[in-house]
């Protein structure tokens, strides 16, 4: 948490840059827009001159990958220096309505779509799922994300994991519709104070709780939660984590086989972010019949699909290809016939250029929940 | 005496509609009143302006001066208050509009005047003045009172009722400025005018918003001669836009613009939720793809499945009909 006394400098390490570049050098979204991110690391050391630097557009083309902090020799995160700067411009009032919009709507119905708290549920419709009750133990306590509960085309996944792991016989609940985001999108777009008070809020929340562990659907969660939530008392971890361990414990019954060419694309938060490479490439690679393709750009190399940073509320002023496009190109040369990624962002995105491409008749962009919830019997 | 006053409001040298569809509404009130109209034109130069405002059958009083040349909401407040003190009006109407709002509410505060905004409709029955209120997004009208008082301040909504034909011929009155000394603490700069051609999608009444259906940009004239007929303005998803068939400020969705149109004609849009939650504002959608299972027809208040390039075309032919 930052102190009121620190200057911009301090609070995002600038003296400690040594301007080497290699953050600009890996910035995925160089190839599209015009960010060039150390030379804003090195301008904001001037305190006059940050809020000329915050109403530049290009400080909204950064998607969050994290490829920069991966990257810096001095262990610092260059892009939390272009969310400063948003934070001046949020702070100010004058972003787009649609971000002033999802902003407020995370304020009152606790999601980013503008959907009312009380349909936060209405997902597990039909099915057989536990709701938590604060003090009652549970083994996996599931934080479904607000996508995940409101948008319909990845409803799926929380509907699936429900179904694989009452088979599976998993002692697991879901929170109730008091569930608030978590706020990675908030933290993106720089609305530091809204942020605070979800760290704060969720974390009494979160903490009534007798769970051994949180487990999110998305990995925008889980690195929200990891990196941002000293205070969480239970660990948290991702959906792939359990399934493999549920995959070692034998637990994971396939039923018929998925002759296809599955290539996993890393998401940033899962991968990049979150260190998970391995449990998700078990898990495809364990559907009998499949075959698991490796893009080159992967694992800590992965390129992001532009689906973080805030960008689902803030288009960029560049009208080059598209990253997701890119990739859907890359998927297509290696001739994959499934795109899998395990992140509600990543899907919609990928999905959304494979559409562009026009290769829906050959193609499919898939959730790894959704191959598993028809290949698994547990 | 219940006289009205009505304060017109003109932009670059024309009076906006505002001000006549203002016409429908005051007569009645002032007649049933037992009074008259008055509209008021604050201004430079406004001849042409009066001579049309005297064309419905109303006293134009003008007040030409300079120094009002361009809008200024304190200028405005400081004449209409000199005003209200000296003319007593039973009624102060203008619209809600970008200048309405700017000086109403600080006129209402300095005169302690009841006022009721964005009205739809005001009428005087059994000795009351009552107003219309549009609520949750128009699915409630209510009727307000307002608090006895000498003059009651109203707004009316832009588009609201339909503006008269011109009725009878009126007369114009040049009369003095009760604005003496001009203000420094509040100049006018500049007027920019929007781009040319720059649609604002979403102050649109009737959208038709185009998607990946449409498939290539060559397919676009059958949309705009559709836009044409029914004057709406055109938008899109965002494979649209990113196509290019579609300027990128047109885009619908959360990451482009959020839309509240009267009718939103959706073709060749699968309707992803992110599109969807930007035309949730829109009163009526009609949806046209050919994807039974599209998520749009979720949304739709009228689902047509099939092809748009068929649809399209026999819409033109019924359109030509209904016009004979």
């Amino acid at each position: 948490m930052s102190s009121e006394s620190q200057t911009f400098t301090e609070k995002y390490d600038l003296l400690g840059c040594i301007q080497c570049g290699r953050c600009t050098g890996g910035c995925p979204v160089t190839v599209r827009a015009d960010l060039n991110v150390r030379q804003f690391v090195n301008n904001a050391y001037d305190e006059d001159k940050l809020e000329e630097l915050s109403r530049l557009a290009e400080i909204w083309d950064c998607t969050a990958c994290h490829t920069c902090a991966v990257r810096c020799p001095k262990g610092l995160k260059p892009l939390e220096v272009l969310i400063g700067l948003r934070t001046i411009i949020v702070e100010s009032g004058k972003v787009e309505p649609t971000v002033r919009d999802a902003l407020q709507s995370v304020l009152l119905e606790g999601n980013p779509w503008e959907k009312s708290r009380a349909m936060r549920t209405d997902w597990m419709e039909g099915l057989d799922v536990k709701i938590a009750e604060p003090g009652e133990p549970v083994e996996n306590l599931f934080f479904v994300c607000c996508t995940i509960a409101y948008d319909p085309r990845v409803q799926a996944v929380a509907r699936n994991i429900v179904r694989l792991l009452n088979k599976a016989g998993v002692d697991f609940a879901f929170l109730p519709e008091e569930e608030s985001c978590c706020g990675s999108e908030v933290f993106t777009i720089g609305e530091e104070g809204l942020f605070e008070m979800l760290v704060e809020d969720n974390t009494e929340y979160l903490n009534e709780f007798k769970a051994e562990r949180i487990v999110t659907l998305s990995p925008h969660c889980f690195t929200t939660y990891k990196t941002h939530y000293p205070d969480l008392k239970n660990p948290v971890i991702h959906y792939t984590q359990l399934l493999d361990e549920l995959l070692e414990e034998g637990k994971l019954v396939w039923k018929g086989e998925l002759q296809k060419k599955i290539v996993f694309h890393d998401p940033c938060y899962l991968g990049k972010q979150g260190g998970i490479y391995d449990e998700p490439r078990r898990l495809l690679k364990n559907i009998p019949g499949v075959e698991l393709l490796e893009f080159d750009r992967s694992r800590e190399r992965s390129l992001c699909c532009e689906g973080g940073g805030g960008k689902m509320w803030v288009e960029s002023t560049s009208t080059k290809e598209r990253l997701a496009d890119v990739r859907i190109r890359d998927a297509k040369e290696l001739d994959a016939d499934i795109v899998a990624a395990a992140c509600p962002f990543c899907v919609l995105t990928l999905e959304d250029a494979m559409k562009n491409l026009g290769y829906e008749e050959e193609m499919r962009v898939a959730e790894i929940m959704e191959l598993l919830g028809e290949f698994v019997e547990a | 005496m219940g006289n009205v006053l009505l304060l017109a409001e003109h932009r670059q040298g024309a009076l906006r509609d505002i001000t006549f569809e203002m016409m429908a509404i005051a007569p009645k009130v002032a007649e049933d009143m037992g009074g008259e109209v008055t509209a008021l034109l604050i201004g430079s130069g406004m001849d042409d302006m009066a001579k049309k405002l005297s064309e419905y059958g109303v006293k134009v009083q003008v007040i030409d001066d300079p120094v009002f040349e361009n809008f200024n909401a304190e200028k405005y407040q400081k004449v209409l208050s000199a005003l209200i003190d000296e003319k007593k009006p039973a009624v102060l109407m203008t619209g809600q509009t970008a200048q309405g709002v700017d000086f109403m509410p600080a006129l209402a505060v300095e005169k302690k005047l009841p006022l009721v905004a964005e009205a739809v409709g005001l009428e005087y029955v059994d000795g009351t003045l009552k107003a219309t209120r549009q609520m949750y997004s128009g699915k409630v009208s209510a009727s307000v009172a307002f608090k006895p008082a000498e003059t009651y301040l109203v707004t009316i909504r832009e588009g609201a009722v339909e503006a008269p034909e011109p009725a009878a011929a009126g007369s114009v009155e040049k009369i003095d400025s009760p604005f003496k000394e001009d203000i420094t603490y509040r100049k006018f700069v500049e007027y920019i005018e929007a781009e040319v051609g720059d649609v604002d999608i979403t102050q649109s009444e009737i959208l038709i918003a185009v998607g990946r259906g449409l498939k290539e940009d060559k397919n676009m004239p059958l949309i705009e001669e559709l836009a044409q007929g029914i004057k709406a303005d055109v938008a899109g998803s965002r494979a649209a836009t990113d196509a290019g068939w579609i300027p990128h400020d047109r885009q619908v969705g959360t990451s482009g613009k959020t839309v509240k149109p009267k009718l939103y004609l959706a073709m060749g849009i699968s309707g992803a939720f992110q599109h969807v939650a930007g035309m949730k504002g829109a009163k009526t959608v009609v949806a046209i793809n050919k994807d039974p299972e599209a998520p749009i027809f979720a949304v739709a208040d009228y689902a047509i499945v099939d092809d748009m390039f068929k649809v399209v075309p026999a819409l033109q032919e019924k359109l030509k009909e209904l016009k004979g």
